[in-house]
């Protein structure tokens, strides 16, 4: 008995020197709490705009006539019939289809004089920092091959994230957070987690979800009636027998790694909860976010705690809002989502200018395509809302080195296709990429007889967009 | 000129051996004309020798330039960057827009920025750009030299007549290439080995062959094999490798016994284990990774494939059964067009419709269409042919002998195969248990959601009122969630409707016939009364560039040429038109002269016994895959499993009986073994490996006495983390259903093979010890170690409850503390626990008995229904809905804390423990 304790005190020892553990050194690595090796980053490859970014999801297919983008030819032709031809007819542009045309007024906002809806009441003094641009086209009509396809450039799936891409290529800023945190709807998105996938990079570039209900990371609290005691007795008696396992074998470094790993979940536990507490923000604070208010609470916290994780070094956060699929009832659908991400956006981009933090945080806002300038005819009726459009689509840029102030591109009179400084969404993601210092033809991953890349096939840096 | 000077090594006059290639018309029937001597006419267009520059030029830089270089600077005379175009000598002397004449300066190889580009020593200037395109020193050096030559241009005719006669390496013949400078390309002979005979060494008699190649090169490296492994040791590896499952503690000791008799125990136990059912499951769950297998189709809808079922428990029987693997493979790519009223053969050709795939309302049938061709093409070449097809799908393979046109070709193999739900009459040897559950219990979810639909359309007509303005904006009078949950509840009825056909005597399949456009599947597809009447052929063209709306020249039905012309096969056309082209293309696979096949499965089955395969890519035998470590074992396994009637339980059975199988995966000399096998390919030692995630919630199961053994049937619905079956999950049109196991502990506590598997849904116990996901082949398991490994086999609740099963279960068996601690080291870990471990878990299990006594746990409760919160589309608002949850009206939880004293509660500590062990996941 005494020979065991012995071991086991032995055994602790060198956890505490490996770890810190009792020692109060503070906080350990988050990040290899979630590995159990450290990679070492690709590295940038040439000089980064932006050391980091904040990539708001508007999952859905926000419309870009009736947010950034005015048609007031739309107006002229309102509810005339519209025909839609071609080979890539599908069973949405069948039918009978007509022409709607936006139920919002649109302003000039800010020096710069952007186009913004009315509806952005908080957004919209902030226009001198975005840049638009409405030159992107996608491939896919279907919500989750779109969304594979900005997430992860590749329509069908299963490839990396750009958050899997970049935090491969830059590594952490702080090794006490994940490189890249996911902060989903209650309810996931169409194609789930392959969204932030790592694909067939190594695991740890995995986005790591925070879920906004339940236990932020699965399993990450004992089941009731385990206590935190429980838990450290079962982990000893785990230590000294993996321990006499392990001096057996004492060349199969990953049992050592697995042994790592469980003080380090252990220490998981305590930290995670930390991250996502929002006590140490001011009243103001939160109130600038929405925070409290029904409409705005959930997206408000979102971009709230993105701030904070960026400020404490994550590379990629990507906050999901939607779902903007309006196919009926745009006005009311789209009202309804603008003013849940109106307030938080505007404020976490004057958050970030204020702390000095916008210059070189990269801001992208998009969902997975556009919507079109008419509707079908379903059920007998006319429900005034758009359908799928992946030939046009507004997205901004904010901070990370885009030009502020500027909107590049643009649609034709309908807002049915981009026809000026028109890009594949492989060009935006090497810019993306760019922006960040990475070179996407640079920033390959040898995989199934290839070297892969986020632009799948290579793509040109989108310089309109650059300031 | 001095030819033996050649610092490149290229190939000395004389010594060459050309394939000349005759191309038939249109097709791939392809002749080998081996051609020893170049006639003289040809000859003397060489008027003179050509010089060192010349045929460096001809042979190493123009075909350089070609790959790395043309794409911007020539090929598309349009669009040529930076003003710099390669295409002829004046153009290359005048240079481009940066450095104008100094690009190339005929004598100065060193000053000439065309080497020093390529050198990537000029900071933002590295050409060719991309990083994993780079030039290799030596070819930056042939450049150099090239330059330093005079950098000479020959005639695109001498450079052809240089390359003939000159050239290394070796030219295959193959259907035609969109390009001639692509047909006329060389492969490193050795890379090329995968599409050769097999070639077949001697072996002496009476030795084990697989201890014979393996010893060759043990000795030849000078390595010393590690000892067998003890027999427990081996026990676990054979019954894990063999069935997926922990050893039987009995069945452990008499082998114990037999083995310290005589080694060829293992051949013995070896036979048993295979003869258990188990053995089917484990090596489907194998072919299941390469098929891609799953019970959903994935994407916006994700709707159920209710039959997919049949398929699984089709290849367990495979295996089972051992049946030859010619015949799996044919059954698999042409079962229907072999025997159309035979159910198995039927069920067979699921493995055609695996790969996730769906036609919504929105999407493009043709395009929808050719996602299932490409998807088909592809796995059909990984699968048998271990070749990634789509690397040729828009342009002749950058790297193996595979032109766009064997691409199309084998596309055209399936331009006439169509979905279909067909008839099949169960077999006798089909489970179908739980049918009638099942039925009741989907019937009862669809009763509450008609409940739901009815009161929600009393309580519309009641409200809905007239929109108030012209436009309609919604302004309806009703609630923001009545319109959407009008929606979620009519896709979820499809979705529970469609799983009703589960139960149905249809099976997940295809047919050969026309091609008809659909519009939105969301339902059982029915075979045509006539399968040439309606709807159109598939074009058998190439699509340029790899675009549905961009046809190139046509194509035949064929499979991969150069298999056929190096491989020595006999030309057989396929037939096209209303022809069995499936049943060609599966008789090519199956062919006894086919290099590819026997090899690609033999490799397989090597690699789940050894942890990699002998050649390292079993997925991909082309140039980029890794090279065979033992080509000649490949060879002689592959031709001996051809020889034994492609019986995998035979060659599985060979395998084990190898000393190489035996051995220890500790080395006694590590550190030498290091330096003499860095890379561990020399078999000196078994590679360890951790269980897989199906394994090692199986194994858990299993010690803990709660595993149901039965064989095949409808999907099972274990329990999974809650969070995760209560999460919104969108799917078109709404949210769909909650995730409900199955009432029944036995139910659930099945193999996790039988785990419903849902594309939008993964188990996160499955999906955190690297199960892959279901949408590409997965050629070897990963293994990674990550910390929320840890958090699931510390809080999981379902490795919870399994601890408190397992500790109940020895309670049971075993009431003294030391006889208890015993039984679980026997049964958890198939060895006997030491003193020392019995001491230290007595110890916890004491102290933790004393925690527990101080706790009062109560019943956990399961709710009959579910409130759930989504965004409404239609308004943008989120809502708040019930829904019904049957399977909980009858549910019965795996045994709780609250049933059992707080001494078991004790024991489920050390319990938890032992399923956290290393020594638990990991294998010797």
């Amino acid at each position: 008995m005494k020979t065991s304790s012995q071991n086991l005190v032995a055994s602790l020892t060198r956890r505490e020197a490996l770890y810190g553990i009792g020692t109060g050194l503070g906080s350990l690595a988050f990040s290899s709490m979630l590995r159990a090796e450290q990679r070492t980053p690709q590295g940038i490859h040439h000089p980064a705009k932006a050391k980091r970014c904040i990539f708001l999801m508007m999952e859905g297919g926000p419309s870009h006539i009736d947010t950034f983008d005015p048609k007031p030819e739309l107006a002229k032709r309102h509810l005339q019939k519209f025909n839609r031809s071609g080979d890539r007819e599908s069973a949405m542009s069948s039918g009978e289809r007509y022409f709607v045309k936006s139920p919002f007024d649109f302003i000039k906002a800010g020096k710069c004089g952007a186009d913004v809806s009315a509806e952005w009441k908080h957004l919209k003094e902030r226009v001198d920092d975005m840049c638009f641009y409405r030159g992107c086209q996608v491939e896919s009509v279907n919500h989750p091959t779109a969304c594979y396809h900005v997430n992860t450039g590749n329509r069908f799936g299963g490839d990396p994230a750009v958050g899997a891409w970049v935090t491969y290529g830059l590594g952490s800023l702080n090794d006490n957070l994940p490189g890249f945190v996911v902060l989903p709807r209650n309810s996931y998105p169409q194609g789930g987690a392959s969204n932030w996938s790592n694909g067939f990079l190594p695991a740890d570039h995995q986005g790591t979800p925070l879920r906004p209900e339940g236990s932020p990371i699965l399993d990450l609290h004992a089941p009731a009636g385990m206590t935190r005691q429980d838990q450290r007795h079962n982990l000893d008696l785990l230590a000294k027998l993996n321990g006499k396992h392990f001096k057996a074998r004492p060349h199969q470094g990953e049992l050592d790694a697995r042994m790592s790993s469980y003080e380090l979940a252990y220490r998981m536990q305590m930290e995670v909860p930390g991250i996502l507490d929002l006590k140490g923000e001011t009243e103001k604070t939160k109130e600038a976010y929405g925070i409290g208010n029904p409409k705005t609470d959930s997206f408000g916290r979102k971009c709230l705690l993105a701030r904070r994780l960026v400020e404490k070094g994550v590379r990629f956060v990507q906050a999901y809002a939607g779902n903007w699929d309006s196919h009926d009832y745009i006005a009311k659908a789209h009202g309804s989502l603008i003013r849940s991400v109106d307030k938080p956006i505007a404020a976490l981009l004057g958050d970030l200018k204020e702390r000095g933090l916008l210059e070189d945080t990269l801001v992208v806002w998009c969902g997975e395509f556009g919507r079109t300038p008419d509707n079908g005819i379903r059920g007998g009726g006319t429900s005034y809302g758009r359908d799928h459009n992946p030939k046009a689509m507004t997205m901004w840029f904010a901070g990370g080195g885009t030009k502020a102030g500027h909107t590049i591109g643009a649609t034709d009179e309908i807002g049915a296709e981009a026809v000026e400084c028109v890009h594949h969404i492989r060009d935006v993601h090497v810019t993306w990429l760019n922006l960040l210092g990475l070179d996407d033809n640079q920033l390959t991953y040898y995989h199934a007889g290839r070297h892969k890349q986020l632009s799948q096939f290579g793509g040109k840096v989108i310089q309109e967009l650059i300031a | 000129m001095n030819f033996l000077r050649n610092p490149y090594g290229l190939k000395k006059l004389g010594c060459f051996s050309i394939i000349v290639s005759i191309i038939h018309g249109m097709n791939t029937l392809l002749r080998i004309v081996t051609c020893l001597a170049l006639c003289p006419a040809a000859f003397s267009l060489l008027a003179k020798k050509p010089t060192v520059g010349e045929k460096l030029f001809a042979l190493k830089v123009k075909p350089l330039l070609a790959r790395k270089c043309m794409a911007c600077h020539g090929d598309d005379p349009k669009k040529i960057k930076g003003d710099f175009d390669m295409r002829t000598r004046e153009s290359m002397l005048r240079g481009g827009g940066t450095y104008e004449e100094e690009v190339l300066t005929p004598g100065k190889g060193e000053e000439s920025f065309l080497y020093i580009l390529s050198t990537r020593m000029e900071e933002d200037m590295e050409m060719p750009p991309k990083e994993a395109d780079k030039l290799t020193k030596e070819q930056t050096w042939w450049i150099r030299d090239w330059i330093n030559e005079g950098a000479p241009w020959p005639s695109d005719e001498q450079v052809a007549l240089i390359q003939e006669k000159y050239a290394e390496g070796e030219q295959v013949v193959t259907s035609k290439a969109l390009s001639e400078a692509w047909q006329k390309r060389r492969y490193e002979t050795k890379k090329l080995w995968a599409y050769r005979p097999l070639e077949l060494e001697k072996i002496p008699s009476g030795k084990n062959p697989i201890d014979w190649f393996v010893g060759k090169e043990l000795k030849e490296a000078g390595v010393e094999p590690a000892p067998d492994a003890s027999p427990r040791e081996l026990y676990r590896r054979l019954s894990f490798g063999l069935t997926g499952l922990p050893p039987d503690p009995k069945a452990a000791a008499e082998f114990e016994i037999e083995f310290s008799k005589a080694n060829t125990a293992v051949s013995k136990h070896a036979q048993k284990l295979m003869a258990t059912p188990h053995y089917g499951e484990h090596f489907a769950r194998h072919w299941l990774d390469v098929a891609r297998y799953a019970d959903s189709a994935g994407f916006a809808n994700d709707y159920a494939r209710p039959n997919a079922w049949r398929y699984r428990d089709y290849v367990v029987r495979a295996f089972n059964q051992d049946k030859p693997y010619n015949q799996f493979v044919k059954e698999q790519v042409a079962g229907d067009e072999m025997e159309p009223v035979n159910p198995e053969r039927l069920v067979a050709t699921g493995f055609l419709r695996m790969g996730p795939w769906e036609q919504t309302g929105m999407s493009v049938f043709k395009e929808t269409r050719q996602m299932w061709l490409d998807d088909v093409t592809d796995s059909v070449g990984q699968t048998f042919l271990a070749h990634a097809m789509q690397c040729a799908k828009c342009h002749d393979h950058k790297f193996d002998p595979v032109p766009t046109r064997d691409y199309y070709g084998m596309m055209a193999v399936f331009s006439t195969t169509q979905f279909a739900e067909r008839k099949a009459p169960f077999l006798a040897s089909e489970s179908k248990h739980g049918f009638a559950g099942f039925r009741s219990l989907t019937q009862s979810k669809i009763a509450g959601y008609e409940r739901q639909k009815k009161e929600l359309a009393q309580k519309i007509a009641r409200l809905k009122k007239a929109e108030t303005g012209n436009a309609k904006v919604g302004d309806n009078g009703l609630d923001p969630g009545d319109e959407a949950s009008q929606s979620r509840i009519f896709k979820n009825l499809i979705r529970h409707r469609l799983e009703l056909d589960r139960v149905q005597p249809v099976t997940h399949s295809v047919f050969t016939g026309k091609t008809v456009a659909m519009k939105n599947v969301q339902g059982r597809l029915n075979m045509p009364e006539n399968r040439w009447a309606k709807g159109y052929l598939d074009p058998d063209v190439i699509y340029t560039g790899g675009n549905v709306y961009s046809h190139g020249d046509a194509v035949v039905p064929a499979a991969l040429s150069a298999a056929e012309s190096l491989g020595g096969m006999e030309p057989r056309p396929f037939p096209a038109g209303r022809g069995k082209r499936r049943l060609a293309l599966a008789n090519w696979i199956a062919d006894e002269k086919n290099p590819l096949t026997a090899r690609v499965m033999v490799n397989r089955i090597w690699s789940w016994h050894f942890g990699r395969g002998i050649a390292g890519n079993p997925n991909n035998f082309g140039g980029t895959g890794e090279l065979p470590t033992h080509p000649a074992l490949l060879d002689y396994l592959a031709d001996w499993f051809m020889r034994n009637g492609w019986s995998v339980k035979k060659l599985n059975a060979l395998i084990l009986s190898s000393e190489t199988y035996r051995r220890s995966s500790r080395h006694p000399d590590p550190e030498s073994l290091q330096e003499k096998d860095p890379k561990g390919v020399l078999y000196a030692s078994f590679l360890p490996r951790r269980l897989v995630a199906e394994e090692i919630r199986d194994a858990m199961l299993y010690v803990s006495g709660e595993f149901n053994p039965k064989v095949g049937g409808i999907p099972a619905r274990p329990d999974v983390n809650p969070e995760v079956a209560f999460q919104p999950r969108q799917i078109m049109g709404g949210t769909a259903s909650v995730y409900e196991p199955d009432p029944l502990p036995g139910q659930r506590n099945r193999r996790t093979l039988y785990a419903e598997k849902i594309r939008g849904l993964r188990d996160p116990f499955m999906e955190t010890f690297n199960q892959p996901v279901p949408d590409d082949s997965c050629e070897l398991r990963q293994t990674s170690t990550v910390a929320p490994q840890a958090l699931t086999l510390l809080n999981a609740e379902e490795v919870q409850d399994r601890a408190l099963a397992f500790a109940a279960r020895l309670f049971k068996e075993a009431t003294q503390e030391p006889a208890a601690i015993r039984r679980a080291f026997q049964l958890a870990l198939g060895r006997s626990a030491t003193p020392d471990e019995v001491t230290a878990c007595i110890a916890r299990w004491k102290a933790a008995t004393k925690a527990e006594k101080a706790k009062k746990p109560v019943p956990k409760t399961y709710s009959k229904k579910i409130k759930r919160t989504v965004m409404a589309e239609k308004t943008g608002e989120p809502y708040d809905f019930w829904e019904f949850l049957p399977a909980y009206d009858t549910y019965q939880p795996d045994l709780q804390r609250s049933e059992v004293d707080a001494r078991t509660r004790g024991l489920a500590h050390v319990c938890l423990v032992i399923f956290n062990l290393n020594e638990f996941s990991y294998l010797d």
